[in-house]
């Protein structure tokens, strides 16, 4: 699969001429035997996501490099490494974010349930619904706390009627801790909640489209420790139903909500293992400098 | 390898471990001192040593809330972790080596103030050598914990099995000797007691040498390569430059 994301229906890039039938091959053996630099191991066993040699150019920067990595479900994995690693591209990778990015090109394949998400008939609205995404800075819309969640499902056609509504913006708010904190002001603007209040009510909004998987990118940077705490906890219950992708600067924030950590430098995913194993004993020497402060 | 981002984390973890081996320092001077004043029947020696103790187990307070405080503040994790508990493992074995010169002190002004006869003095040989051979274990497990030396610290537990032979040799032969004459069984017991305490200090040397592997950074790519001088507050004092401008 080759997919241009500045066109994402030519056929002008031929260099990697991966097939969504490869890409299903790969993805059907886990534990089988990768193709990969990266030390520990890559795959799961119970994968939901899995990406094969994921190249990412901006221009002439290569971002990201042959990264083959599997998300498991019911699993949190915390993406760390410096900055311009390309942790984040990955991450952004994995629900097509990177189309919105004109000089942006990905290559590889990247698989949900066993289908590349890459595929021309991809419905990319439909893929960022079961690949949501909770960003940095806590960003509901300007509009009441109800319909903030409310938009997802009715513009999927998740709810039939208002009482059907009504149960989905409540569940997804209890979900995500918030239901007792806003139940008395749903018609109340989502702005006007505190910052950790406002990045729930966005994993609320995530999770009212019955996602699979949830991206988070540093979602907790702009919170303060107590809010930081909650989102945590909340990220820890919402694996039970979900498969969580953690991009996080906080080493400790990795080892506190993460099973399964990946280290990337300069574009490389340079190991992966358990959080216990990557934060005790780093089978790699930079894994080892940066976990310990040595650089980054 | 390069120091920590943050400066101030290396000076922390250089500062406990030259404090760790400044209580070695300490510890050994103890035994010494003990052995010393028990073969040269000085009392008033005996009684220094068994009152210099309580520096030995402050020593071991102040590394212990030192490591609490490194571990609050700094969060190591990995190797730093590693290096910052193992420093406390030798502590702990420190304050039990101090423990065992207390009790030979407090045995030798025993023994030698009872007034009854004591199989001692035809022990002192046994006790001369053990204790060379106890405090030179002790030493060179801190030197190989100084310089991370895996080699040398697997060759300290070989040497303790000589230790270990020289202590039941010498039980056989106070063995036979309470045989002949059962009045002294006592400062026999006693005795066994003082050698047993010699012996244990070459326990807490391999105990201290066995930290030295948990040191070495592991990495795969350089897997048996001596990923040593890291933690070594030798290797660092010959690198370092001024305080000041110190390199990270």
């Amino acid at each position: 699969m080759t997919t241009d994301m500045a066109a994402p229906d030519s056929n002008t890039r031929t260099s990697v001429p991966r097939t969504r039938v490869a890409a299903a091959a790969d993805a059907s053996q886990p534990g089988g035997k990768i193709d990969t630099r990266t030390v520990g191991q890559v795959t799961v066993a119970d994968a939901v996501m899995t990406a094969r040699k994921v190249n990412v150019h901006y221009g002439d920067k290569h971002a990201v490099k042959d990264v083959s990595l599997d998300i498991g479900r019911h699993a949190v994995i915390a993406l760390i490494g410096p900055s311009g690693c390309g942790k984040s591209t990955f991450l952004r990778c994995l629900n097509r974010m990177n189309d919105t990015i004109d000089s942006a090109v990905v290559d590889g394949a990247i698989t949900l349930d066993g289908v590349d998400i890459y595929e021309r008939r991809q419905d990319v609205v439909q893929l960022r619904a079961r690949v949501g995404m909770v960003f940095q800075k806590p960003n509901p819309f300007p509009k009441s706390i109800y319909e903030n969640i409310a938009y997802g499902p009715r513009i999927h056609g998740l709810a039939a009627n208002r009482a059907e509504l009504d149960e989905v913006v409540q569940t997804s708010l209890q979900k995500a801790g918030l239901w007792e904190e806003v139940k008395d002001r749903l018609d109340h603007p989502g702005t006007g909640l505190s910052g950790g209040q406002q990045q729930r009510l966005c994993i609320a909004r995530a999770i009212a489209v019955d996602p699979e998987v949830i991206l988070m990118d540093e979602p907790c940077s702009a919170l303060d420790p107590i809010a930081t705490a909650r989102v945590e906890d909340l990220i820890d219950e919402l694996r039970q139903n979900y498969a969580i992708v953690i991009v996080t600067h906080n080493m400790q924030q990795a080892a506190r909500v993460s099973q399964r950590t990946a280290y990337f430098h300069l574009g490389e995913l340079i190991e992966v293992g358990a959080t216990d194993q990557i934060f005790t004993n780093p089978r790699h020497r930079l894994t080892e400098d940066y976990i310990t402060g040595r650089f980054g | 390898m390069e120091g920590h981002t943050v400066r101030t984390f290396d000076g922390d973890i250089l500062n406990l471990r030259m404090r760790v081996l400044a209580m070695g320092g300490l510890a050994i001077d103890q035994v010494q001192r003990a052995v010393l004043a028990l073969v040269r029947g000085e009392d008033e020696a005996a009684r220094e040593v068994v009152g210099r103790g309580a520096q030995i187990t402050e020593y071991g307070h102040a590394i212990e809330e030192e490591i609490i405080g490194l571990i609050a503040r700094r969060q190591p994790v990995a190797s730093d972790l590693r290096a910052i508990l193992a420093v406390g493992r030798v502590a702990t074995d420190l304050e039990r080596v101090g423990n065992a010169a207390r009790k030979i002190a407090r045995l030798s002004i025993e023994l030698h103030g009872g007034g009854e006869r004591t199989p001692l003095p035809h022990f002192y040989s046994d006790v001369r050598k053990m204790s060379r051979l106890a405090v030179a274990m002790l030493r060179d497990a801190l030197d190989a914990f100084d310089r991370v030396d895996l080699a040398a610290a697997t060759a300290i537990s070989e040497r303790d099995a000589e230790l270990d032979a020289e202590f039941h040799l010498a039980l056989r032969e106070l063995v036979t000797y309470v045989m002949e004459d059962p009045r002294h069984l006592q400062s026999t017991v006693h005795t066994v007691f003082l050698l047993k305490a010699l012996e244990r200090v070459g326990d807490h040397a391999r105990s201290i040498a066995s930290t030295v592997p948990r040191l070495a950074r592991r990495d795969e790519a350089e897997a048996g390569a001596g990923a040593a001088a890291a933690f070594s507050p030798t290797a660092a004092r010959g690198l370092e430059p001024p305080a000041e401008s110190r390199i990270g």
